[in-house]
C-alpha cells in the first residue's frame, strides 16, 4: 500500500437520521487500485458511507475529497463514480445491451469526444464515410458506444444476451449486466452495495473470484459493502470493520483475522475463543490457570487481558505433553476438519483439528506463542 | 381456481348475464331490425335500411364532435393530470392517500348536480359572481370551452390516479441508477421515469377517452344543447322510441370501446395499472 496515491479521503464525516447518528466522525483514506471492503452488520453505517461517496446523500459534517477536490456538494451525475446496486436496478424498459449503453448514450457530445478521444472517433468515422459530416461522426460515436458495451458484456461473460429483456435473466445474470453497465463508463471508483447478497452460495463464490480478478485487471478502485465476513476476507485488500457508525478496525484481512482489536471485531470475523487472562510479565500470559509464552504484546505487568485464540490455532497433542487438558463435549464433522467443543476448567473452547476424537474422550492442547493474541479488556458495556 | 370460490361467483354471473350480456345481445339484434315507434313487434324483420343514418350529416357531425372533444379532453387531462400525479408522487406529505382522496373528492357528488352547478357559475349571473365581485369563468356557458372544461374537470381524476399508480411503482433505485450513470435530473425524467409511466398514461387516456366519447350529460348541460355529441343523439333516439337507430349508434360506440380495450390489453399485459 506504500507510495499509493490516495483517491478518496473521508475527513470527519458524520451523518444522522432523526437524531440517530448513523455515521460518526469517520476518517478513511482509499487508495488507487485497491479493493476496500466496508464490513459490518446492518445498520452500522456502511451503506450510508457508500451513498455519501456516490452523492445520493450529503454528510452533515466533514469532507469527501476525491482526487484532491472536495466533492460534498457535487450531484451524483457529476462524479467519476458508478454504483452497482444491491437489487441491480436495471431498466426494465430496455434490453440488455441498451442497459449497458445507457450511461454513454445519454452523455453530451463533448463528454463522449474526450471519453473516446478524437483520434478514435475519426478512425471509426473514416470507415463510415465523409468525416466532415456531423451525422457520420454521430454514427461513429454510436458505434463506439455499442462496441464498448459489447466488450463490457463480454467481460462479464454475457455476450449472447444482447437482445434479451432484463426480466428474462436470472439473478446472477442481472448482476453481471449491472456490473457491465457500470464498468463500461470506465469509472475511477466502483461502489458495490452488497451486490452478491441475493445470489445463492455457489454463484456468490464464483462472483467473488471474478470480481477480484476484474478489479485486478481493470485497475479500478472497488469499494465494496457487505455484512458477510467471508466475502470480505476472500476479496479485499483491506477491510474496514464498522459498528454503530464508527470504524472499529482497518487492516488487511490477515491482520484483522489474526489480531482483532476488540471483542466485537474478534466475534464478527469468524469463530474464535476469547478467554480472560492476565499478562504476568513480558512474554508470559496466564489463562485457564496455566502460564503461556507469548510474543509481540506489551501490557502492564499483571494487567487483565482478553486472550484470543482461533479454533484452528490449537495444536492437539498427547495428554501427557499438553499444557491444557480437557474433555470433548461436542463434536461435528465439517468435511475438511473436525470441530470440537472442549471443556477445560469450566471454559468451553472451540477447537478445529484433523484428528478424530469421540465425545467424552480427554484431549490435550498446546498453543504456539505466536498464535496467542491479546486485547485490552474493554470497559464492560 | 378453487371450487368453492366458483360457486360464490355464480350469483354475479347470473347478474352479469341478465343485466349485461342479454341487453348487449338485444341491442345488437335491434340494431339490425326495423324496430321503431311505428313498427309493432309482430312485423319485426331484419333490416339494414336504417343504416343510411350513419351517413347523415347530423350523425357525422355528432361523431366528429364526440371524437374531437374526447381527444382534446384526453390531451388536457394527460398534460395537467401528469403534472398533478408527479407532484403527488414527489410530495413529502406523509399521507399521500389524503392527497389522492382530495383528487377524487368531486366524484363523490352527483355528476348531474355537479355539472349543473358548473353551468351555473359559467353563466352570466351566478352566486360566485356576487361573492367574488367578478365572473370567474367569464360568460362561457354554452361554448365549446365550457364543455371542454367540464369534461376535463370530471374525468381528469382517472388520469391522475392511473398515472400516479404507475409512477409509484417505479423503483426509486432506478432513478438513482440513472443519476449515477451521469444523467441530469431532467434527462432522468425523460429517459427513465416517463417511459416507465407510459402504461399508466395509456390506461388513464382510455379511462378518460371512453366516457367522454360516449357521454351525453355533460356536453348537453354545459353547451346548453348547442354542441351535439353522439351520446346526445342516441339518448334522443331512445327517448323518441326510435330503437333501431339508437341501437345502431350504440353498437358503433361499442366497437370503439372494444377497440380501445384491445389496445389497452396490448400495452398493459399484466393489468398492473388498471385500477
Amino acid at each position: 500500500m506504500e507510495n499509493k496515491k490516495p483517491l478518496i479521503e473521508l475527513k470527519n464525516i458524520s451523518k444522522s437520521y432523526d437524531d440517530e447518528t448513523v455515521v460518526n466522525d469517520v476518517n478513511l483514506t482509499i487508495y488507487e487500485n485497491e479493493f476496500l471492503t466496508l464490513l459490518g452488520p446492518s445498520g452500522c453505517g456502511k451503506t450510508t458511507i457508500l451513498r455519501m461517496i456516490a452523492g445520493f446523500i450529503k454528510p452533515e459534517a466533514g469532507e469527501i475529497i476525491i482526487n484532491g477536490k472536495i466533492f460534498n456538494d457535487l450531484p451524483p451525475y457529476a462524479r467519476p463514480i458508478h454504483t452497482v446496486f444491491q437489487k441491480y436496478a436495471l431498466f426494465p424498459h430496455l434490453n440488455v445491451i441498451d442497459n449497458v449503453a445507457f450511461g454513454l448514450n445519454n452523455r453530451s457530445w463533448e463528454y463522449l469526444e474526450s471519453f473516446f478521444g478524437k483520434d478514435k472517433i475519426e478512425k471509426e468515422a473514416k470507415e463510415l464515410g465523409d468525416v466532415s459530416k456531423k451525422t457520420v461522426i454521430r454514427k461513429a460515436i454510436k458505434n463506439l458506444i455499442y462496441k464498448d458495451s459489447e466488450q463490457a458484456l463480454k467481460l462479464v461473460k454475457l455476450e449472447g444476451f444482447k437482445k434479451r429483456k432484463v426480466d428474462q435473466l436470472s439473478g446472477g445474470q442481472q448482476q453481471r449486466v449491472a456490473l457491465a453497465r457500470a464498468l463500461v463508463n470506465k469509472p475511477q471508483i466502483l461502489l458495490l452495495d452488497e451486490p452478491l447478497a441475493a445470489l445463492d452460495l455457489k454463484l456468490r463464490q464464483n462472483m467473488q473470484y471474478e470480481l477480484k480478478e476484474m478489479q485486478r485487471n481493470l485497475g479500478i478502485t472497488f469499494l465494496f459493502v457487505t455484512h458477510d465476513q467471508e466475502e470480505a476476507m476472500t476479496m479485499s485488500d483491506r477491510i474496514v470493520v464498522m459498528k454503530e457508525g464508527v470504524i472499529q478496525q482497518l487492516g488487511s484481512p490477515k491482520s484483522i483475522y489474526n489480531e482483532p482489536i476488540n471483542r466485537y471485531v474478534a466475534n464478527f470475523i469468524g469463530e474464535t475463543n476469547i478467554i480472560k487472562g492476565t499478562y504476568v510479565k513480558k512474554d508470559v500470559v496466564n489463562f485457564l490457570g496455566v502460564d503461556f509464552k507469548c510474543m509481540g504484546y506489551t501490557f502492564n505487568d499483571n494487567e487483565e487481558v482478553d486472550v484470543v485464540i482461533r479454533p484452528e490455532d490449537f495444536d492437539v497433542v498427547d495428554v501427557e505433553k499438553a499444557k491444557l487438558v480437557g474433555e470433548v463435549v461436542f463434536s461435528l464433522f465439517k468435511g475438511v476438519h473436525n470441530e470440537y467443543e472442549v471443556l477445560v476448567k469450566n471454559e468451553k473452547l472451540l477447537v478445529h483439528t484433523y484428528e478424530s476424537y469421540e465425545v467424552g474422550q480427554p484431549i490435550g492442547l498446546t498453543i504456539d506463542p505466536y498464535e496467542i493474541h491479546m486485547m485490552k479488556v474493554e470497559v464492560s458495556e | 381456481m378453487n371450487k368453492e370460490f366458483k360457486v360464490l361467483a355464480r350469483p354475479y354471473m347470473v347478474w352479469l348475464s341478465i343485466l349485461v350480456f342479454v341487453p348487449i345481445l338485444a341491442m345488437i339484434l335491434i340494431s339490425i331490425s326495423n324496430l321503431n315507434s311505428s313498427v309493432s313487434v309482430g312485423d319485426l324483420v331484419i333490416s339494414f335500411s336504417h343504416f343510411k343514418l350513419l351517413l347523415e350529416s347530423s350523425t357525422l357531425i355528432a361523431f366528429r364532435n364526440s371524437l374531437f372533444f374526447a381527444t382534446l379532453t384526453t390531451l388536457f387531462s394527460f398534460v395537467l393530470g401528469y403534472f398533478i400525479a408527479y407532484e403527488i408522487k414527489l410530495s413529502r406529505f406523509k399521507n399521500k392517500f389524503i392527497l389522492l382522496t382530495i383528487v377524487i373528492l368531486p366524484m363523490w357528488s352527483n355528476l348531474i348536480l355537479r355539472t349543473e352547478s358548473l353551468a351555473n357559475i359559467m353563466s352570466e349571473n351566478n352566486i360566485l359572481k356576487s361573492i367574488l365581485g367578478f365572473n370567474l369563468f367569464g360568460n362561457i356557458s354554452g361554448t365549446g370551452a365550457a364543455v371542454l372544461f367540464g369534461l376535463v374537470f370530471t374525468y381528469m381524476p382517472f388520469m391522475i390516479l392511473s398515472v400516479y399508480t404507475a409512477l409509484e411503482k417505479i423503483d426509486f433505485a432506478l432513478e438513482e441508477a440513472a443519476l449515477d450513470l451521469g444523467l441530469s435530473p431532467i434527462k432522468k425524467f425523460w429517459k427513465v421515469v416517463f417511459p416507465l409511466s407510459l402504461k399508466g398514461v395509456v390506461t388513464g387516456s382510455i379511462m378518460v377517452f371512453l366516457p367522454t366519447l360516449a357521454g351525453f350529460a355533460i356536453p348537453k348541460i354545459l353547451s346548453r344543447g348547442r354542441i351535439v355529441f353522439i351520446g346526445t343523439i342516441i339518448e334522443n333516439k331512445f327517448v323518441y322510441t326510435n330503437y333501431n337507430h339508437g341501437a345502431l349508434l350504440a353498437v358503433v360506440i361499442l366497437f370503439f370501446i372494444l377497440g380501445s380495450i384491445l389496445l389497452l390489453t396490448k400495452f398493459d399485459k399484466e393489468g398492473e395499472t388498471l385500477l
